[in-house]
């Protein structure tokens, strides 16, 4: 048998136990728990009893049994000091450095004259006033410990509020395609028709839509309309009015009424007071008549093949949501071959630029009037780019909505 | 947005000067609630005045159909005076002006507020 396969297991079971016994004395020491809750306070008794002994003792005339308790009761408190202190120098992870620092020292001094000299040294007593400083010390130990607790506590609230705008975001987020996954991909094919719409969610995120319905006698049907408010509210409520209207519009072929009987449905569901602006027109692709009811949204416009520009501007009635037993004119109006209609939101002319000057409705008709010519996929892509120039670095408050439908193009 | 708020023989006028749009409405809506509350004792009118109203958003609209209902609850005439011709075309083309008196001026919308109660 070598040397170091018998020292090996010798050493191991050392260390182990060191190991142990340091885990312990960390745990009595910086532990959070009752143990180390106890120790500490423990301590702190001893510290203030034992000065208040040194002015006890300093009574004359004090009884032989008292004076022999004091006594006891010092030899008690030092070698629980003695304890406390070998037990910091167990536990701490630099040692040299712990016996040198503020506090190892302080833990010492409390303890030294008595071994240096004795029970008896007359100055002894004055030494012992030290421990003092360990009452100023265990007060900021105390402290640190209040802050820890603090931090830790402030950390966690902080933790938690992240996750729950991350879960906001996400939820947001939800909405966001929701909204967008309403609305319709393509415009119903229909021979000499043809329609291009865009919508531009808000940072915010509103509650804009637009949508074709095929109608029954191959009539079509187009809404836009813009839901007050933003957020999940306003993303839900778009949702629910989309369906209404949608479903309604089967069996009421008049705008007008098919807006009565979509306000009334969303009068009696609509628990947050929202309401919504609605433009909804139904088209026959044949004839080019065009039905209309405007349910408290901005006029479209008609573009004239040669160029004029017309406002929808027929009375309307009020938003939907608002008020139950509202009523909504229906208008007609002819349209001629290579007419447009432009159906937009107010996130167009309600745009801002950074000198919060407004984007306006001179500006759109404008745009209509000049660039209106081709496609309706190229009028709404210019608007928007008009749009978005004109905004610059101005934050988009609103949703951006259009649609642009043409009649008997060539 | 802010808001001048002056009480006088039984009338009170809020007079919102600046933007009403979503981040403003919220508060607004607060700050009306309040007078409605407290005009129960004192007025038997709450009259906005928009001489400094300067734009409405949708959510501005939302929070005078919602002051317009609660002081129809409390029994309270509610109306919109002196509105700016920008806002004033909000209220007509929501139709909302179908459903909350807009008046002129002042005197017009006190009158109306008075003639109700008789």
């Amino acid at each position: 048998v070598t040397l170091p396969t018998v020292v090996t297991p010798v050493r191991r079971c050392a260390d182990a136990v060191r190991a142990k016994v340091r885990g312990l004395a960390q745990l009595l020491l910086e532990g959070r728990g009752t143990y180390a809750r106890a120790f500490e306070n423990l301590i702190l008794t001893l510290v203030i009893f034992s000065i208040a002994s040194i002015g006890v003792e300093s009574i004359p005339g004090l009884p032989q049994w008292a004076t022999r308790a004091l006594r006891v009761a010092e030899i008690l408190v030092v070698a629980i000091f003695t304890f406390e202190y070998l037990l910091r120098i167990v536990a701490a992870r630099n040692k040299i450095a712990f016996i040198f620092s503020y506090q190892g020292m302080v833990d010492l001094l409390a303890i030294a004259p008595f071994y240096l000299l004795g029970l008896d040294a007359r100055w002894l007593r004055a030494l012992r006033l030290l421990r003092l400083l360990r009452v100023l010390k265990l007060q900021t130990h105390f402290l640190e410990t209040v802050v820890e607790e603090r931090t830790r506590e402030l950390a966690e609230k902080n933790a938690a509020l992240e996750k729950a705008q991350a879960q906001l975001k996400a939820e947001l987020e939800v909405a966001r395609s929701l909204q967008l996954a309403i609305l319709p991909a393509a415009f119903p094919a229909r021979s000499g028709c043809e329609a291009a719409a865009r919508m531009i969610p808000a940072t915010t995120m509103g509650g804009d839509f637009y949508d074709y319905i095929e109608l029954p006698d191959g009539e079509i049907g187009l809404v836009i309309a813009d839901v007050s408010g933003h957020g999940v509210p306003a993303a839900f409520f778009m949702a629910v009015a989309r369906t209404n209207l949608r479903e309604l519009a089967v069996h009421h072929t008049d705008p007008g009424q098919c807006l009565a009987q979509t306000n009334d449905a969303l009068c009696a569901q609509n628990p947050l007071d929202l309401f919504v602006t609605v433009f909804y027109c139904v088209l026959d692709p044949k004839s080019g008549v065009l039905r209309y009811a405007n349910g408290g949204h901005n006029p479209p416009y008609i573009r004239r093949a040669a160029g004029a520009v017309e406002s929808l501007s027929g009375a309307g009635g009020l938003v939907l949501g608002a008020m139950p037993g509202a009523r909504y004119p229906t208008h007609t109006v002819q349209l001629l071959r290579g007419d447009r209609l432009v159906l937009y939101t107010d996130g167009v002319t309600e745009a801002f630029n950074p000198a919060e000057e407004l984007y306006g409705a001179h500006r759109l008709v404008d745009e209509v009037h000049v660039h209106g010519g081709g496609t309706p996929a190229a009028l709404v892509e210019r608007i928007c780019q008009s749009v978005t120039n004109f905004a610059g670095s101005a934050p988009q408050s609103d949703d951006i909505t259009l649609t642009v439908l043409t009649w008997g193009a060539p | 947005m802010n808001l001048r708020i002056e009480a006088t023989g039984g009338v009170t006028y809020v007079e919102p000067v600046g933007r009403l749009d979503f981040d403003a409405a919220p508060g607004f809506q607060e700050a009306v609630e309040r007078v409605l509350s407290s005009a129960g004792k004192s007025s038997t009118a709450v009259i906005i005045d928009g001489t400094g109203l300067e734009y409405v958003s949708s959510a501005g609209l939302r929070a005078f159909l919602l002051a317009a209902r609660s002081a129809q609850r409390s029994g309270i005439a509610f109306a919109l005076c002196a509105l700016q011709p920008a806002v004033r075309e909000v209220f007509e083309l929501s139709g909302f002006n179908r459903i909350i008196p807009v008046h002129a001026d002042r005197a017009s919308a006190l009158a109306q507020a008075q003639q109700g109660r008789t």
